[in-house]
């Protein structure tokens, strides 16, 4: 109950602190207004007029029904590929050999790059959701797997006799001992995996889909539409740092606590 | 006789450390200054003519004469403490002062005398004074504090330009408004020298356990900021871009709230004045962002709530502090000190309401509210200062030995209080 309070009492902490961040963004748009004043509107559109359409986009509520598609999407996806991605890298992780077998092979899933797996999605589901829940997930897929088997491969040994030595019930091991440690590792990969997800999807939607963030983009694009192109793109930007700063990261400070005290 | 006469007013105790003629200065001429606005503005009484117009005056008067005599003061009175070198006293200092007073008269007067005399001498006290403060700032080691000297080199150099500007009759007001921005920026830079000995004090007396410390990747996003802005407003003026670069002001400025949220001890008289300097500046920074960005009120109302909230401000809470402890005295904890910052805080206020127009009352009588208060709380400070800054040291000190009371352990410090109250 104390650790809980101490949590929310460190949750206006962070939150002020996000100010930082609002100042860093704050002087992107500057950059922005820039470009847009030496370029022209045709070529960049500035800050003001580009939230202005966001807004009336969701105003309108013509915004919704298309992020709701995509974050479907990405979701599922990404859950698919961390429920395979922590299982099979964790398994791999146990054994020696198993380890040794998965590098390669994992390393041959990062080097294909997510346009071709789309290609290949195309050719298999056609332009059902299939192509760009397949497309995220094979893209997070490696990402997730490589973190599940370097958490579970990096487990001190010492600590683990010392477990069996004390005797620690299964399940204290498991939750104190082993979890910890492989999550430590596996939630920057889940981050990590989130943004690329997020990244894949609207690609993905670009080139297949009917519906979603990305079929938006595509038809701003064909009506040169740059506000809207722009608009479209600070959606996305925006969910996703809404996402990670509101949600992930404060798990991930909470989940890594233990790293500050070592060091 | 008249040398004798003469190293007597130089040996007076008014002279014997920097703060002493110059605090006295910046409280009194704050009076001055915005009472002659006020009566030019109201009444109608004229100014004499003025090289850039009656509002350059106001604006470079508030600026390079009221905040600059306490620039003056403080870093008179910093430099020889953070360096440990000897300080700038008797006729030294009589002859820094003399420059400022005939730069003050001399600008007034330039309608009349013509720009030369008041360019001369108002950059002839820039450059003394930078004579006298940047051989100790440079010869200290590690040079920590020589952000300082180019604050202050800046400061001269916009001035230069202000000068250079009014002779050629161009607009001068640009000029002055990047002067804004390095007092921001040398007021960030003051402050956190300043608050770390405070805030640490406050959080020893109550016996916290947590430490106050000025983290400088926050002051340096935050003066960084700063100098940003104020570049792109000098150079591309009323433009959406500095729009944005106002509100990452704003942003790093709360950014930098975040070392001071240390608890009750925020909330002591001293520590929550000078806090709520990095408020006003962010809601200033934050107003002037939103005007740029077309909210449909002119920048002036965040303008003043940097000028009269935020420097007024700071400026008040280091005369009452710096002019007490290097005076060899205890913090002031009568209440008229509450007075005087909640009179400040006011004119602020008061101020921004008359430029956004937020109330139904005609803004003259708001200006006229804000100056009166402002010139209340200056009034304040100067009748409750003026025997500890003209008078004798009441300790065995000759100049501007610094502030024990922060340095003493808590216990002692307690005991102090007590003792006083």
């Amino acid at each position: 109950m104390s650790l809980f309070r101490a949590w929310l009492s460190g949750i206006p902490a962070y939150l002020w602190s996000g100010w930082g961040a609002i100042a860093s963004l704050f002087l992107l748009l500057a950059v922005w207004e820039g470009v847009s004043l030496a370029y022209g509107d045709l070529i960049l559109p500035d800050p003001g007029s580009t939230f202005a359409t966001l807004y009336r986009l969701l105003d309108s509520g013509a915004a919704w029904p298309e992020l709701l598609v995509t974050a479907g999407r990405a979701m599922t996806g990404l859950a698919l590929a961390m429920l395979a991605g922590s299982l099979l890298g964790f398994a791999a992780g146990m054994s020696m050999t198993a380890a040794m077998m998965a590098r390669p092979l994992v390393t041959v899933l990062l080097g294909i790059p997510p346009i071709a797996w789309l290609v290949l999605a195309m050719l298999w589901f056609g332009a059902s959701d299939g192509t760009p829940i397949f497309t995220v997930f094979i893209a997070c897929f490696p990402v997730i797997f490589i973190g599940a088997l370097a958490g579970t491969r990096t487990l001190d040994h010492h600590l683990k006799d010392m477990a069996t030595v004390l005797r620690l019930p299964p399940r204290m091991k498991f939750f104190d001992l082993y979890l910890p440690h492989v999550v430590s590792y596996l939630f920057p990969a889940w981050i990590n995996a989130l943004g690329t997800s997020w990244k894949v999807v609207v690609m993905a939607e670009l080139l297949s889909s009917a519906d979603g963030i990305g079929a938006a983009l595509a038809v701003s694009r064909s009506h040169l539409d740059m506000e809207a192109t722009l608009a479209w793109i600070a959606a996305v930007v925006l969910t996703l740092l809404a996402v990670e700063y509101l949600l992930l990261e404060p798990i991930k400070r909470e989940v890594e606590r233990w790293r500050e005290v070592q060091t | 006789m008249l040398t004798a006469g003469l190293r007597g007013l130089f040996a007076a105790p008014l002279l014997c450390c920097g703060f002493r003629p110059f605090y006295l200065a910046t409280a009194l001429y704050a009076v001055l200054a915005m009472a002659l606005w006020g009566v030019f503005f109201v009444r109608g009484w004229p100014l004499p003519p003025q090289m850039g117009g009656a509002l350059a005056w106001h604006a470079h008067e508030l600026i390079y004469g009221f905040a600059m005599a306490s620039v003056a003061g403080f870093l008179l009175t910093a430099v020889p403490e953070f360096t440990a070198s000897a300080p700038v006293q008797n006729r030294r200092l009589a002859v820094l002062f003399g420059l400022w007073l005939t730069a003050r008269l001399t600008f007034t007067l330039a309608g009349v005398t013509g720009v030369w005399p008041a360019a001369l001498l108002n950059l002839a006290f820039m450059v003394y004074l930078g004579w006298l403060i940047a051989p100790p700032v440079w010869r200290d080691r590690g040079r920590a504090h020589l952000s300082f000297v180019y604050a202050l080199i800046a400061l001269a150099a916009l001035q230069a330009g202000y000068f250079v500007a009014a002779w050629r009759n161009e607009p001068v007001m640009p000029w002055l408004l990047a002067a804004v921005g390095v007092l921001m920026i040398l007021i960030v830079l003051a402050l956190s020298r300043i608050s770390m000995r405070m805030v640490n004090a406050a959080l020893d007396v109550r016996g916290a356990q947590a430490a106050y410390l000025a983290r400088p990747p926050r002051r340096n996003l935050a003066t960084f900021a700063i100098g940003l802005f104020t570049a792109i407003e000098f150079a591309l003026p009323g433009n959406a871009v500095g729009g944005w670069l106002a509100l990452a002001v704003a942003a790093a400025l709360l950014n930098l709230l975040n070392d001071w949220h240390v608890g009750r001890a925020l909330f002591s008289r001293w520590i929550f004045m000078l806090y709520s300097v990095y408020w006003l500046m962010a809601l200033g920074y934050a107003l002037i962002g939103l005007s740029l960005l077309g909210a449909g009120f002119a920048p002036s109302a965040g303008r003043h709530l940097l000028l009269v909230g935020a420097l007024g401000l700071a400026v008040l809470a280091v005369m009452l502090v710096a002019g007490r402890t290097h005076s060899g005295r205890e913090l002031d904890q009568r209440p008229w000190v509450l007075a005087a910052a909640g009179l400040v805080v006011a004119a602020a206020l008061l101020r921004l309401l008359a430029g956004m127009s937020l109330v139904d009352v005609p803004a003259p009588r708001l200006w006229m509210l804000a100056a009166l208060a402002w010139i209340g709380a200056f009034t304040l400070y100067a009748a409750y200062s003026w025997r500890l800054l003209t008078g004798p040291r009441p300790d065995a000190g000759s100049a501007c030995e610094g502030p024990e009371v922060f340095t003493q352990p808590a216990s002692q410090t307690l005991n102090a209080r007590r003792m006083e109250s």
